[in-house]
């Protein structure tokens, strides 16, 4: 909750300080604001569930957890915009003002409990997103993909609300555990109205977070935006998303299971199955991160198809470690394809990569392992992610899921291996790459992590 | 009526002629909300869609018609792949059969006290201070970042451009 309130203010804050002269304050102030807001999400840890504003909110460690997940994925893309100082366009305090508020849209469909809170949520992190995608202006690619994106999900928003609306007429509540209530009550005897309600509440937030039916957007849009950007819309937008799915399918509609896991377990295995498949096809690296994200969505819904006690430990340790993973990923990503870049046009191809670890071991070394954690390969964050999920699976017997999530995973090492070889095996003429000090403490924090979940996840299972 | 217009917009090529048709079809919406029992809500639609946003819509396409371009009224087709015209037909009759046969197979509830009660106002503005404070005022931050981004998106920096 005070997350929530701490950075709608300090947003605003932000926005003020972008009156100063000096844009120097910028940086380490939003930086400051993001630990601050931190700090404040951890007082209400272990209280148990906790209800805020009427019944608004719930407050619960997982949601707290989540929220510390976002918060440390938004300080780490924070701390890499280097505060904008080599683009001369850009509006540091604007772009930091927008990602504050966009957090406090993450906070809320991480914690809703009534659905008037998811909706103002996702329209608060969706319009953020429409904004970052176009705010590279001179790039026409940045503009298409917003204009794509704004239309898609202006569409995918009036869906979702036209589902809030059908679960109202049936329920009579916008109260998740009002809506649970009604559930377990009727049993299977609810009006069809309620299941319409469902399914197009269900396809706006999958349209959020890129599931396969809805993913059209996704690789322009995180082509066409700047990086930096892409790398905060495929991680926090994901990690929220995912909990919001989950907090819905697991709160309020656990009852009617036998309904909805069939078209979700349809909707996983396209994910999977497009996500990996047409990733394979991908000649620009970014594209491939794009569709990538598509197919980590896959087998995070595997883990909300299965729905066993199991689930909301995998999507947290899962989207931790998607999140670090794909942050380093984007981070060498930046470095290199401005290195490479030729007359103001990026680089973004894997043969940018080519030659990278001779010159640059750090940047080949952090490749590295972010490209095996994606993969899932073992003594990485990746690995348990997969790992957990699985299980998960295992728990409610859907085997032939896992047999279809193991051979994706299988091609998803051939596309991920890519990379790895353009930097350590391939000749390129690729010169020394100068790394600011802090966006190299970044990089080495998020490697280091990947690596420490890797070996021993327990950590973080017992901190819940 | 409201059907009719709503058809209408789809039909029609001339601009104006769509426009005066959504006239049609908003004053009809806030007439269903009359009879629904939502009588706050039917003022908001007429003052703000209709008085408002209406009339603004109609300023926008008579200021930025000019003279040498009539094209309102010529065809305005968006090219599509052929192909796909008899899927996407197919899918969104069935889409519409699907949600048509759920809203007829069902009987909609009334809540029983709203209907008793003469004005909805007073405790939709209590509600909105107490219960519904929370999302009430984060809308506030939702219009801020829509805010800023129009205001960002729309600033021409570079004159010389």
């Amino acid at each position: 909750m005070y997350p929530i309130v701490l950075l709608s203010v300090l947003g605003i804050v932000v926005l003020f300080l972008g009156f100063m002269k000096s844009k120097s304050v910028l940086l380490p102030a939003t930086l400051l604001f993001l630990v601050l807001a931190l700090a404040s999400n951890f007082i209400d840890w272990n209280q148990g569930k906790v209800l805020y504003f009427y019944e608004m909110l719930a407050v619960n460690n997982l949601t707290l957890a989540f929220n510390a997940i976002v918060l440390v994925s938004a300080f780490m893309i924070v701390a890499m915009t280097r505060g904008f100082q080599d683009q001369e366009e850009a509006q540091p305090a604007e772009y930091y003002g927008i990602m504050l508020f966009s957090l406090v849209g993450a906070f809320m469909i991480i914690g809703y409990e009534h659905l008037i809170m998811l909706f103002v949520g996702i329209e608060i992190l969706s319009v953020s997103m429409y904004i970052l995608t176009g705010s590279d202006k001179s790039n026409l690619r940045s503009n298409e993909a917003a204009l794509k994106y704004f239309l898609m999900g202006a569409f995918a928003t009036g869906i979702m609300l036209f589902g809030i609306a059908l679960l109202y007429g049936a329920t009579g509540s916008f109260n998740l555990t009002d809506i649970q209530s009604y559930v377990s009550i009727q049993g299977r005897g609810v009006s069809y109205i309620l299941y319409a309600g469902l399914l197009l509440l269900l396809i706006g937030m999958l349209f959020k977070v890129s599931a396969a039916p809805f993913h059209f957007w996704t690789p322009d849009v995180y082509d066409g935006a700047p990086t930096i950007f892409t790398t905060f819309m495929s991680t926090i937008v994901k990690t929220a998303g995912f909990a919001a799915i989950f907090r819905l399918l697991s709160h309020s509609f656990t009852p009617i299971y036998s309904f909805w896991w069939i078209t979700l377990a349809a909707i996983t295995v396209l994910t999977l199955l497009v996500g990996n498949i047409i990733a394979v096809y991908q000649n620009s690296f970014k594209r491939m991160l794009a569709y990538s994200s598509i197919s980590h969505a896959g087998y995070l819904l595997i883990a909300v198809t299965s729905l066993s006690p199991q689930t909301e430990n995998a999507i947290l340790f899962y989207s931790l470690a998607y999140s670090i993973a794909t942050i380093s990923a984007f981070g060498v990503l930046m470095l290199v394809s401005k290195k490479k870049a030729l007359e103001g046009q990026v680089d973004e191809s894997y043969a940018a990569f080519n030659g990278l670890a001779a010159q640059n071991p750090l940047l080949a070394f952090v490749l590295a392992v972010s490209m095996l954690s994606l993969a899932g390969i073992p003594l990485t964050a990746g690995f348990w992610g997969k790992f957990f999920v699985f299980g998960s699976a295992v728990e409610r017997g859907l085997v032939w899921m896992l047999v279809v999530a193991v051979l994706m995973s299988a091609v998803g090492i051939y596309y991920y291996f890519r990379a790895i070889i353009a930097a350590y095996l391939k000749e390129g003429d690729i010169g020394k790459i100068r790394i600011a000090p802090f966006y190299r403490i970044i990089l080495v924090v998020a490697t280091a992590m990947t690596i420490l979940f890797g070996l021993a996840p327990g950590i973080f299972e017992k901190l819940l | 009526m409201c059907i009719g217009s709503a058809l209408f917009i789809l039909l029609t090529r001339n601009l104006m002629y769509a426009a005066f048709a959504l006239f049609v079809a908003l004053l009809g919406v806030a007439a269903l909300y009359v009879l629904a029992g939502a009588d706050f809500l039917a003022v908001t639609q007429l003052m703000i869609y209709v008085g408002g946003i209406l009339v603004l819509l109609i300023f926008g396409i008579m200021l930025t018609q000019t003279p040498e371009r009539q094209e309102a009224t010529a065809s305005n087709r968006v090219e599509v792949l052929s192909g796909r015209r008899f899927w996407g037909f197919l899918a969104s009759v069935a889409v519409f059969c699907l949600l048509l046969f759920t809203l007829l197979g069902s009987r909609f509830r009334l809540g029983g006290d709203t209907l008793t009660s003469r004005s909805t106002l007073r405790t939709l503005g209590v509600e909105l201070m107490t219960s519904h404070l929370l999302p009430f005022e984060i809308a506030g931050v939702l219009l801020l970042v829509a805010l800023i981004g129009a205001a960002y998106l729309a600033l021409n920096r570079n004159p010389s451009a």
